[in-house]
């Protein structure tokens, strides 16, 4: 479970969340949409342990420990998982090697038997064809030269293997199409489980029609101004961020 | 310690070797003393050592650590070992392919490769092949006749354990390599340990359709001081294929000076060098395309880390003759630490009109985006970094085709990231 209790960040100097606080209980997906500038983005770096991303109040309990003092590979161990909004591409890092090095090291940070290589590459092959991923793909360095479908399908891949306890979807429908938006969504909604809770940021409801969310939160101005199901994404969509967030006011 | 190296010392010693010389060789030390002597040890007012200041570095205290790495092993070759400068029969197998000693070759009265040795791509005015022409004493020569490969690779493997520091001249090392026409062979060169002052020089020579394979690999020790020169001479259709990997040391320096001496003569030289701690590491290449049709290739990768000092200087030379040249340069540096430093001096003579020349370089940090994206997977931050510095050495590190070799120098990439990635790590 993820309690985000007055989080107040800055960025470079500058407060970007004044007071965020937000609950999102296992097995639930929670949606946060906002305006551009709102603070999305801050959240789900803040989430993640980015440097520069400086907590001056507030906490962030996950399952009941304060992480926000832990690294990033710590908070990864522990279950929380950014799916990034635009992937790296890292070339001379294979896409294998790089599986296997992320979920060797996350077994290793919780005291686990790594997997053998037999085993890693079943694991690897049954997750993969599920999500329509090539032995080529795996091959080739790190994201480079994917399309913005496979490089969301990669992302989604890792999310399989390391099996979080909380995904966090950073504008996961950036540069996609509609089938691509599709694919992933799918693959996403296929990993729904009742030990894992979901926070799909986004700045668009469209995504919302394929991974359809138990809550939806507005964040503006660095915090939540409003919260309710699904519903009030169609209202965003007809009367535009201003006028919800105004009545809300 | 170590007697400080002085020019006068050197020209005692080389005035010594001249009185017992054969009457080819005391010809040959004759004009390479002279010019020594008017030079003497490089220092940073000679343009071409201004940022290796091999005068300078002589003269500083160095430690040589208790501890010295072993020599890597390459299985299934021919070696000549070289220990503390000296040619070790008993520990060497170069005779199988026909290799000699340069100390036999050096007391024939009549040798033939009198008309060779120094004659390959002349430096006359570069002051270290010179000092090593007039007091060079160990070596190997080598001559793979017209048409046949060997099967194996040579192994020059120079090691040193630190006790050569009695000598106040250093050691000077000389090796030829003459390849016939359409002959082929692999060189696998190896440098660890602490000289504390030597010399090499390799001489190349490419017969028309021959093909080197060229494998360098400095493994110094942080009290080590070398400087090297590959200096060769590519004949029609012949390739020259070099890949140079470097730790640095007290004061490490190579030169690659080859000259396109036929037409469609190729050189490639892929290079990976990864420096720390206060170590110096000095590449410096000089591309001489002489005739038309001929390429070459050089790319250079270092990393440098701590207040280490790497220097790059890449000279593309085109004769008004050489018509359709294509040298392409490029020089990318990634700094771990601020504290650390890359020169970089690109230099085209360009006296062709219908050539392709380039030269590119990059200086740069550690992606921050990248490392954030391998720590948000849950791989702690020294091993991501440690992935991230192999990326991008990796690309050179892959020329290498032969297995064996490949496998040495990727080890040896990884023993400087478990040395130096926790070090890396503190930077950001």
């Amino acid at each position: 479970m993820l309690e985000i209790k007055d989080l107040h960040v800055n960025v470079f100097g500058k407060e970007i969340l004044k007071g965020l606080s937000l609950t999102v209980p296992p097995g639930e997906v929670h949606a946060i949409m906002g305006p551009n500038g709102a603070g999305k983005s801050t959240t789900s770096y803040t989430l993640a342990g980015r440097a520069g991303y400086e907590v001056t109040g507030g906490e962030i309990d996950f399952y009941g420990e304060d992480v926000t003092a832990l690294s990033p590979e710590e908070r990864a161990a522990k279950g929380i998982f950014l799916a990034f909004q635009y992937p790296m591409e890292i070339p001379g890092v294979s896409t294998m090697n790089f599986l296997k090095t992320a979920m060797n090291a996350q077994a290793k940070l919780r005291n686990e038997p790594e997997l053998d290589a037999a085993q890693f590459l079943r694991t690897v092959r049954a997750a993969a064809k599920e999500l329509n991923i090539s032995e080529d793909m795996l091959k080739r360095p790190l994201n480079v030269g994917f399309s913005g479908g496979e490089k969301k399908r990669n992302e989604t891949l890792q999310m399989a293997l390391l099996k979080p306890k909380l995904a966090i979807l950073d504008e996961m429908d950036s540069g996609l199409d509609i089938d691509a938006l599709k694919l992933v969504a799918e693959g996403v909604n296929k990993l729904r489980a009742p030990d894992r809770s979901f926070l799909v940021i986004t700045h668009y409801q469209r995504l919302l029609d394929y991974i359809v969310p138990d809550v939806i939160h507005i964040l503006a101005g660095g915090k939540i101004v409003m919260s309710g199901d699904k519903s009030l994404a169609l209202q965003l969509e007809e009367n535009g961020y201003d006028a919800v967030i105004n009545k809300a006011a | 310690m170590a007697k400080v190296v002085s020019l006068d010392n050197l020209l005692a010693s080389v005035a010594a070797r001249r009185s017992e010389a054969a009457p080819w060789l005391g010809a040959l030390i004759d004009a390479a003393s002279e010019k020594f002597a008017h030079v003497g040890l490089p220092n940073r007012r000679v343009e071409a050592w201004r940022y290796s200041d091999l005068a300078k570095a002589l003269h500083e205290t160095v430690k040589v650590e208790a501890d010295l790495d072993t020599p890597p092993v390459l299985a299934e070759a021919c070696v000549a070992a070289f220990e503390n400068g000296v040619l070790n029969d008993t520990k060497s197998s170069y005779c199988a392919m026909g290799a000699q000693s340069l100390r036999k070759v050096l007391a024939e009265k009549d040798s033939p490769v009198a008309g060779i040795i120094g004659r390959v791509n002349p430096q006359a005015d570069h002051p270290i092949i010179n000092l090593n022409t007039a007091l060079m004493e160990e070596g190997l020569v080598l001559q793979v006749p017209k048409g046949v490969t060997l099967a194996t690779p040579l192994h020059l493997r120079f090691n040193w354990s630190g006790v050569d520091a009695a000598s106040a001249d250093g050691r000077h090392l000389r090796i030829l390599v003459v390849l016939e026409e359409g002959a082929e062979a692999t060189l696998f060169e190896s440098h660890d340990g602490a000289p504390s002052f030597a010399t090499v020089v390799t001489e190349l020579s490419l017969a028309p359709n021959s093909k080197l394979t060229h494998v360098r690999l400095e493994n110094f020790a942080a009290a080590a001081r070398q400087t090297a020169a590959t200096v060769g001479a590519i004949g029609e259709k012949a390739a020259y294929r070099g890949f140079y990997f470097s730790q640095g040391g007290h004061f490490a320096r190579h030169e690659a000076l080859l000259k396109l001496a036929g037409e469609e003569a190729d050189a490639r030289i892929d290079a990976a060098y990864m420096v720390a701690d206060k170590r110096h590491c000095d590449n410096t290449t000089v591309m001489d395309h002489a005739v038309p049709n001929t390429t070459s290739t050089q790319v250079f990768r270092g990393v440098l880390a701590g207040s280490s000092r790497g220097v790059y200087q890449g000279c593309v030379k085109v004769a008004q003759a050489a018509q359709k040249t294509d040298a392409r340069q490029l020089s990318r540096a990634m700094l771990l630490s601020h504290r650390a430093e890359i020169v970089t001096k690109p230099e085209l003579e360009i006296f062709a009109d219908d050539v392709k020349c380039s030269h590119g370089a990059t200086a740069g940090e550690l992606d921050a985006n990248a490392l954030f994206f391998l720590r948000a997977r849950g791989i702690p931050e020294a091993e991501a970094r440690a992935m991230l510095v192999e990326a991008f050495l990796i690309e050179a590190m892959d020329t290498v085709e032969n297995e064996a070799m490949r496998e040495i120098v990727i080890a040896c990439a990884h023993n400087w990231m478990l040395r130096h990635a926790g070090e890396a790590s503190h930077v950001e």
